[in-house]
Order: structure tokens, then C-alpha cells, then sequence
């Protein structure tokens, strides 16, 4: 878990991140470095929007998959990582 | 009125007749349900006994049914259990008393009844959705577009394959058939095109009967989503699961970060663009460079190496870092080119310090150090692990009899199939070894000189596809050819020139036109750099441009004449020998002049990486005119070779004439002051 930690770290201390979050499966954050309500928030909009993306891809091309989620808006960037079972979700704002 | 009262009492009996007929009947017909049922039952069972039977005694063996028949008194206790429950079961009284009569009247087989107790409540259809529940207003309708085809259950409410959800309408949809027929069509509802939805109130999905039980869990993990514990959270995080995830993900994410571009820039609004790079014309300028603050601070950087399979991935070996014990003595890291995040791919470290270190080149996960301790580990990028998964045992037929040997070079030689790792450490002893076999070498010799003493080999070369013959460079200051297998097996040739020990040694390896391969480069502790061919055992040019000790040499892999060289005081030259053999193409200085312990081409040749003493290693761009050799360069460095011959034999011949010994710089200079030919 110090790995865990030196990850989460790097990755919390680039440049222009606000928050970083680590949720499961069903939407629940397992670690975050924002707020509770801004952490919830998140986790459950992004959860089910990197879900539905999922089937989209799968419907497209069921032997396709989704690997990374990326969307910009005026202020910030939200990169969404998913997997199986977890979703890591960094929020950026662009460095201008 | 008799008559009356007989009629009524006939009637009367009449009627009773009747019930007491019908009564009759409802009875016969239960039994006959019963016996039916009792009978389909034992029919069952017993035609599968007879079977039974048959085969059974045709094995020798009882029939089941005298082995059942003693455990017919059983069969009465049973109903006591079954009375207790609902009507349903009650078959079982009145099928048992059957059940025996049938059974005293055929062969005496018993039918070992597993009672089942079955509670069916009532239907209740149960509407439930994962998904965030809006209440539905005006026209609003869920595009289910593939609930039809809900392979991946996406859809959790439809269980069964073949249910599927008919699009649900409110109120008012009337007016919109015409435009919800095109959606129909493209769907794929199950609703065929003739027939338009009308517009009554909805059909929603239904699920298969929801017993009390299911429900109230349900109802729980709607409950439950929304909270984890501590220590929930806690093991989450500490499940290898997770660290995996995080492993990956985070250095996905990493890259990602950094390449953080935005492209809304608008170039029309900003006078202050800058233009394109002034580096254009520089030939060497600095691209990038790689420093992790944890691992490699203040190690010094021992070897580099570079992915055959993947050319962007650098692999760089570092010595101990005295300021801090307690870290491992030896580190390896693993950096990436091509993409901006400064921090490295991977990170393996091992407990003494790694001297050199290589990709096993027919094994893409694979990762060989040579250690100072006298053993060779081995990593694997695919495991978490951060330490060595194999290494040589510390025994006496590898690299540590007696003392142990630090290992300064190694090599991977050999093709896909047949491929060898060649390690040779201070004591001159050159081990052989399998990459499935790590325990043993598979072969060892031992590099002796004339008088049987070991060299102690600091740096090693293969010629280009050669596994046999190899050049050695060793602390006596004296390079050797030698090879490993034949009659001669050992040191051939001395070539002896250098007045300290030889820190760098480099074969020609490109391949070209010409084979240059026999020509090496020599760099060393007295702040020369030589040219040798094998054929000669005197150099054929020594380059003196330097000011510190050379530490190493290597020829690009794409230009036969250019090649790099690093020295103590921060400087990396560049010689181009068919422009000028005197001064370097090209030189620059490092910031802060660290002492740079190594360099490296990357395989294109455009690049050069050096490592300095302070852990931070330095991507250079080389410029391409410069990097990329033409057509002619290869007669050119054949011309170049041939004059530097000459110009040796020259001066030879004007040592031999000249009793006094001179300078060599001041002959070199009025030799290449001649015109020639």
C-alpha cells in the first residue's frame, strides 16, 4: 500500500491536478483527495457516464472495449481510467 | 298434503342422492388423482428399479428391492413429517397408504421419498431498476435501444433471455407515431412496422416472481451502495487487486498527464509566438533528461541499455548512493522517450549495486544485472515485484570463487533460439550462462595473458552478429581480441597503447557498404581515445582532444565514421572522422560539468543519451544531416582509415629516424601539415 500511496501522490502533485479519486465498481469512492459532497458527486455522475460509455464501445464492436475516458470542458479536464472493478478519475485544469 | 310431504322427502332424497353422488364422484376422482399420481410416481421409480434391478442382479448383486424393503416400515414415519404442511403435501398421506398397498401388492419396493416442502407465495410483480429513477414526464422515453439483444445484461431487470421491454408511452404520444416510426424500425422493437403503439398507459418490464426474501436484499443494497466503512475501505485498498489497478492505471494516467496539450490555442490572437526552434542548426542539442528525486539521486549512472522491442524504452543501471545505507545499494530504472512524464516506467532494485545491466534481448520482460557482489539477477517486468525474481548463487563456479568479482560487463549474444549471456567480471573469468538457468553457468573460461595471469576485464564488445570473437578492455590499460570457443580459446591478440585502464571500448557495428567491424575504439583514464584495428596491434590514431579522463566511447549505430564520447568534466564530443580527426564535430558541456559516466546511442542513431555521476541522465538530439550518414561515408571512412594508416606508418618511421624522442603531437601536426596524396 506504500506503493498505493507514492502513486496516488505523484500523481495528486502534477501539475494542475485538483483531485484525484479512486472509486469501485458501483460507484462507491474507495479514496479521494477532494471533499465528501465534490467526491460523491463525482463518483456517481462519472461512474455511470464511463459505464454507459462502456456500452457504447461494446455496441458498437462488442470485441471492442473501453481503456481511457477523457472530456474537456472550459475549465477542466476529467481523465477517467477504468477497469473491471475500479475507476480512477483525475480532474485537471489545463496549465495556460 | 302426504303426497306433498312425499314429494318433498322424494325430492329431498332425490337431492341427497345427488350430492351425496356428487360427493362420491369428487371423492372417486381424488382418489383416482391420487392413485394416478401415486401410480405415474411409483410407475417412475419402479420402471427405473426394474432397470436397476436387472442390472444389479446381473452383477450378482440384490435387487434394490429386497434391500428396500426392509426399510419399509421407515416409509410410515415419514408422513407424520409431511402433515404439517400445507394442503399441497397432504397428497402424501393418502399417496403413502397407496404407496404401501401398491408396494404389498407388487414386489416389495420401496421408494425412498424425499419429501420437499414447497412454500409459493403469491405472484407480486416487483418493478426494480438500478439506474437513477426521474419520474417520467410529457414525452420523455427511454431509448432501450438493445434491451432486446441484452447480452451483457445491461439491463438488470430482464432475467430471462427472450423477455424484453416494450417501449413504454405516455399519455398523449398519439400525434408522434409518425415520427417514432422511423425509431421503431431503427431499434429493432419487437413491435412488428404495421401496428402503432397506442397510447395507454405503459407496460413496464416485469421479473419473474420476487420472493420476500430477494426483495428485502435488494432492498439492503440499494441501502448499502451508498456508504463504506473504514476498514472496508481499508482492505479494499490493501487487496492486491487494487495495487495492481493502481499500478496500472496510475501510470497510464501519468503519461497522460503530461502530454497535456491544449490544443484551443489561437494562434491568431497571440502576437507572441514564438518561431520554430533555433536548434535546427545546432547539432546537438539537449531534448530531455531523466531524474527521479527518490531512486536516482546521487548514484552514479553505470550502464544504459536500450529495448530491442520497444525502441523508446531506456534502461538505465545505477551505482549505490552513499548518503543513504538504507536504501538498496543497487537500482535499476526503466524510462520511457516517448512520452513527457518524468517519472520512470519501472523501478527494480537489488541489494548491491547493479554495474551493468541489459534487456534479455529475446525476452521482452526479461531485465539482466551484473552486480558488484559477482552476481547476476534477473527481473521481471511482468511480476509487481520490485526485487530480483532469480539470481546466480554465490558458488564457486560463477563469478565469485574466493573473493567475489564485480561483473562490469555483459552481453546478450546468440539468436532466438540458441542465445547466450556472456559475463565477465574483474578476475578475467568469462561465465556463460542459460537464461532458464540461472543456477549454473553453462560454460566458464578463464582470460589469462601470456603469462597466465587473469586480466581484469572493465569493459567488453561483440562485433555485430559475431558470438565467438570479442574485444576486451582491462585495467592494465591493454585492450585483447579473444574468443570463446576453438582451439585458441582465450586472449588472441594484445593491442597495448593506453597508459591507464581502459574505461570504454567500442566495435564499428554499422552495416553498410563496408564491414568496419574489425576497427574498435578504445577510451581511457589518461584522457585518450584510440582507434584500433584487429589486424594491427598498435593503434592507428589516438585522439587527444580531451581534457579529463575519457570514461566511455561508442560509435553510433548508424554513421560509420561518427561516434561519442564522454568524459569527467561534463563534456560530450562528437567526432566525425571524415570531416575532422583533430576536434570533435560537435561538443557540449553539461549543465553544472557532472562527471558523465556513460553514453549511449539510441538505435536510430538521432539520439544520445550520457549518464552522469549525479544520477540524472541527458537525452541530446543529434541533428539529422549530421546523425544520418550519405551514401559516400563509408568509402570516405575507408579513404579516412587508409590515411590515418599511413600517417602512422609515417610516423613511425620518423620515430626510428629521429634518435630524440619527440612529442608525438608536434610529428602529428607536420604530418597532416604535408599535403597528401
Amino acid at each position: 500500500s506504500n506503493e498505493v500511496e507514492e502513486t496516488m501522490k505523484r500523481i495528486q502533485s502534477h501539475k494542475g491536478v485538483v483531485g484525484t479519486i479512486v472509486v469501485n465498481s458501483e460507484g462507491i469512492p474507495i479514496k479521494t483527495t477532494l471533499d465528501n459532497t465534490t467526491t460523491v458527486q463525482y463518483a456517481g455522475l462519472i461512474s455511470s457516464l464511463a459505464d454507459k460509455a462502456r456500452s457504447v464501445v461494446r455496441d458498437l464492436d462488442p470485441s471492442n472495449d473501453l481503456t481511457f475516458l477523457r472530456i474537456r470542458s472550459k475549465k477542466h479536464e476529467i481523465m477517467v481510467a477504468p477497469d473491471k472493478e475500479f475507476i480512477l478519475i483525475v480532474v485537471q485544469s489545463p496549465t495556460d | 298434503m302426504s303426497d306433498r310431504r312425499a314429494e318433498l322427502e322424494r325430492k329431498k332424497a332425490k337431492l341427497q342422492a345427488l350430492k351425496e353422488e356428487k360427493i362420491r364422484r369428487k371423492r372417486e376422482k381424488e382418489l383416482k388423482d391420487v392413485e394416478e399420481a401415486a401410480n405415474r410416481v411409483l410407475l417412475g421409480t419402479d420402471g427405473d428399479r426394474k432397470e436397476l434391478d436387472e442390472m444389479l442382479s446381473s452383477l450378482g448383486v440384490a435387487p434394490v428391492s429386497d434391500v428396500l424393503s426392509s426399510i419399509s416400515s421407515a416409509n410410515s414415519i415419514t408422513p407424520e413429517h409431511s402433515m404439517n404442511h400445507t394442503p399441497d403435501t397432504s397428497l402424501q398421506p393418502n399417496s403413502l397408504p397407496n404407496n404401501v398397498g401398491a408396494i404389498k401388492k407388487r414386489t416389495p419396493t420401496l421408494s425412498v421419498v424425499a419429501v420437499q416442502s414447497t412454500n409459493i407465495p403469491p405472484k407480486e410483480t416487483v418493478v426494480y431498476t438500478k439506474q437513477t429513477q426521474t419520474t417520467t414526464t410529457g414525452h420523455e422515453r427511454d431509448a432501450h435501444a438493445t434491451d432486446y439483444y441484452d447480452e451483457y445484461n445491461l439491463n438488470p431487470g430482464l432475467e430471462w433471455e427472450d423477455e424484453f421491454t416494450v417501449l413504454t408511452y405516455d399519455d398523449g404520444q398519439g400525434e408522434d407515431e409518425e415520427g417514432s416510426l422511423p425509431h421503431l424500425g431503427g431499434f429493432g422493437s419487437k413491435l412488428p412496422p404495421g401496428i402503432l403503439p397506442h397510447g395507454l398507459p405503459q407496460v413496464k418490464e416485469v421479473q419473474p416472481a420476487v420472493t420476500a426474501l430477494e426483495q428485502e436484499q435488494a432492498k439492503q443494497e440499494v441501502k448499502e451502495v451508498r456508504e463504506l466503512s473504514e476498514e472496508e475501505k481499508q482492505m479494499i485498498i490493501l487487496s492486491e487487486d487494487f495495487q495492481h489497478f493502481i499500478d496500472r492505471a496510475g501510470r497510464v494516467m501519468e503519461r497522460v498527464l503530461c502530454e497535456s496539450v491544449d490544443f484551443y490555442t489561437d494562434y491568431s490572437g497571440g502576437p507572441g509566438e514564438e518561431g520554430l526552434d533555433e536548434k535546427s542548426h545546432q547539432r546537438i542539442s539537449l531534448n530531455r533528461g531523466f531524474f527521479d528525486e527518490r531512486w536516482s539521486r546521487n548514484r552514479c549512472v553505470t550502464s544504459m541499455d536500450w529495448s530491442p522491442q520497444y525502441p523508446e524504452l531506456l534502461l538505465a543501471s545505477y551505482n549505490n548512493n552513499e548518503d543513504s545505507p538504507n536504501d538498496p545499494d543497487g537500482v535499476v530504472l526503466i524510462w520511457n522517450t516517448k512520452f513527457k512524464k518524468t517519472t520512470p516506467e519501472y523501478i527494480f532494485h537489488c541489494q548491491s549495486a547493479v554495474l551493468s545491466a541489459k534487456f534479455a534481448r529475446f525476452h521482452p520482460n526479461l531485465i539482466l544485472g551484473g552486480t558488484y557482489s559477482g552476481q547476476i539477477v534477473l527481473w521481471d517486468n511482468r511480476v509487481q515485484k520490485r526485487t530480483p525474481i532469480q539470481r546466480t548463487p554465490l558458488s564457486a563456479s560463477a563469478h565469485t570463487s574466493g573473493f567475489q568479482h564485480p561483473v562490469y560487463c555483459m552481453s546478450v549474444v546468440g539468436t532466438q533460439n540458441a542465445h547466450n549471456l556472456i559475463s565477465i567480471s574483474t578476475d578475467g573469468r568469462l561465465c556463460s550462462w542459460s537464461l532458464d538457468m540461472l543456477g549454473q553457468p553453462q560454460e566458464t573460461l578463464d582470460l589469462h595473458r601470456m603469462q597466465s595471469k587473469p586480466v581484469a576485464v572493465t569493459c567488453l564488445d561483440f562485433p555485430h552478429s559475431d558470438v565467438n570473437n570479442f574485444v576486451v578492455g582491462s585495467e592494465e590499460g591493454a585492450a585483447y581480441s579473444a574468443c570463446r570457443h576453438g582451439a585458441k580459446a582465450g586472449i588472441t591478440d594484445t593491442y597495448d597503447g593506453h597508459q591507464g585502464p581502459i574505461t570504454g571500448i567500442s566495435v564499428n557495428a554499422v552495416q553498410g557498404g563496408i564491414d568496419f567491424s574489425h576497427m574498435f575504439l578504445t577510451s581511457s583514464i589518461d584522457w585518450t581515445i584510440k582507434l584500433w584495428s584487429l589486424k594491427d596491434s598498435k593503434p592507428i590514431y589516438s585522439f587527444e582532444d580531451n581534457g579529463d579522463y575519457v570514461l566511455d566511447v561508442k560509435w553510433s549505430p548508424a554513421h560509420p565514421a561518427l561516434f561519442a564520447a564522454v568524459d569527467g568534466s561534463g563534456r560530450l564530443d562528437l567526432w566525425n572522422l571524415n570531416q575532422d580527426t583533430e576536434v570533435p564535430a560537435a561538443s557540449i558541456t553539461v549543465d553544472g560539468n557532472p562527471a558523465l559516466n556513460r553514453v549511449s546511442w539510441t538505435p536510430s542513431g538521432l539520439h544520445v543519451t550520457v549518464g552522469d555521476n549525479q544520477g540524472k541522465i541527458w537525452v541530446y538530439d543529434v541533428a539529422e544531416n549530421f546523425a544520418h550518414p550519405r551514401h559516400d561515408e563509408w568509402n570516405k571512412f575507408l579513404y579516412t582509415t587508409q590515411e590515418l594508416r599511413n600517417n602512422q606508418v609515417d610516423e613511425e618511421l620518423e620515430k626510428l629516424n629521429f634518435s630524440v624522442s619527440n612529442t608525438p603531437l608536434s610529428s602529428m601536426s607536420s604530418i597532416t601539415s604535408t599535403p597528401l596524396r
